[in-house]
């Protein structure tokens, strides 16, 4: 093997090492879906969804609700006093009003039995 | 008669007086030294005391728990929790000698109860400490839980790297329920 096809195989050795390393790297530190990236499997008014909710199970699925906001606190907002949004950002939650009518998308995080409610997660608002 | 029983619906009412939160902190580190941090944070937990029995209550959504890497929160819900089949883990027990006129000041107090995780129950006994704080009653507790306890399997591949004893920490801040 004469030293040019040597250095030849070096190169492509150190090519396929860099790819994979680079892959695994990217595949181990992949970065968190965001709840704008995750596809909407249900679309309507909250009281559609709290009875479809109470049916069937929509854990871990992103789904957009529109409402009317009937209590807040620091954290996230309450739709028709059923449904409770926590906000992934909470920076613009002082312009929220109690009694307006939004449309959010979060993901579902479960039925809560102890305050019988529904609770939604990285919520983002839609308008 | 009709009147007195409203009346004492209405008074027990009244009297039983509820703190809750629904964004309670719950977090678990089970990490070993010199590898990857295995731990989380979930800010989304409900929690309920009867302040005049000392009854408590908690929920803890699972796929609530946030990790700094995205791959191992996603293994955590699918391969070790099963979220998806067990989307809660709760509690249920009773706080020992609890006083609510008696936490002015931080106060130690023994919880016993059932934690279940994964449908699998057991009975835990931890202590916490309880303070009130102008209108927050807040919980803090340390507490440690086994694994196998709940029946969560640990691939050998990651032994290594994944605490055998679970560190969970609470934070509970509650507001009063109107």
């Amino acid at each position: 093997m004469n030293l040019q096809k040597k250095n030849k195989w070096i190169l492509i050795f150190i090519l396929v090492l860099s790819v994979t390393l680079f892959s695994t790297y990217n595949y181990i530190y992949k970065s968190h879906k965001l709840t704008e990236e995750l596809p909407t499997e249900f679309k309507g008014t909250s009281s559609d969804f709290i009875n479809l909710a109470k049916n069937s199970d929509w854990v871990n699925k992103a789904v957009e609700i529109k409402g009317q906001i009937t209590s807040k606190d620091s954290l996230g907002l309450i739709l028709n006093n059923n449904i409770y949004c926590q906000l992934r950002q909470t920076k613009n939650i002082d312009k929220l009003t109690k009694s307006q009518t939004i449309t959010i998308k979060g993901i579902v995080i479960g039925y809560d039995d102890l305050l019988d409610e529904l609770k939604l997660n990285q919520c983002i608002i839609k308008n | 008669m009709r009147l007195l029983f409203l009346f004492l619906i209405f008074s027990q009412v009244v009297n039983a007086q509820k703190y809750f939160t629904r964004t309670g902190l719950t977090e678990f580190k089970a990490s070993i030294d010199a590898f990857e941090p295995v731990e989380a944070k979930n800010n989304s937990c409900s929690v309920i005391l009867n302040t005049n029995t000392g009854d408590i209550a908690a929920l803890i959504p699972i796929n609530a728990f946030k990790f700094k890497i995205a791959l191992m929160q996603e293994h955590f819900n699918e391969n070790y929790m099963d979220s998806d089949k067990f989307p809660k883990a709760t509690f249920k027990g009773k706080v020992e000698n609890f006083n609510k006129n008696n936490l002015d000041t931080k106060k130690k107090h023994q919880i016993k109860g059932i934690l279940t995780i994964r449908n699998i129950s057991k009975n835990i006994d931890i202590s916490a400490t309880f303070h009130r704080i102008d209108t927050k009653t807040i919980i803090k507790s340390n507490f440690k839980v086994k694994p196998e306890d709940f029946g969560i399997e640990i691939p050998s591949v990651v032994r290594k790297k994944i605490a055998k004893t679970i560190n969970i920490s609470l934070n509970y801040e509650l507001t009063e329920k109107k």
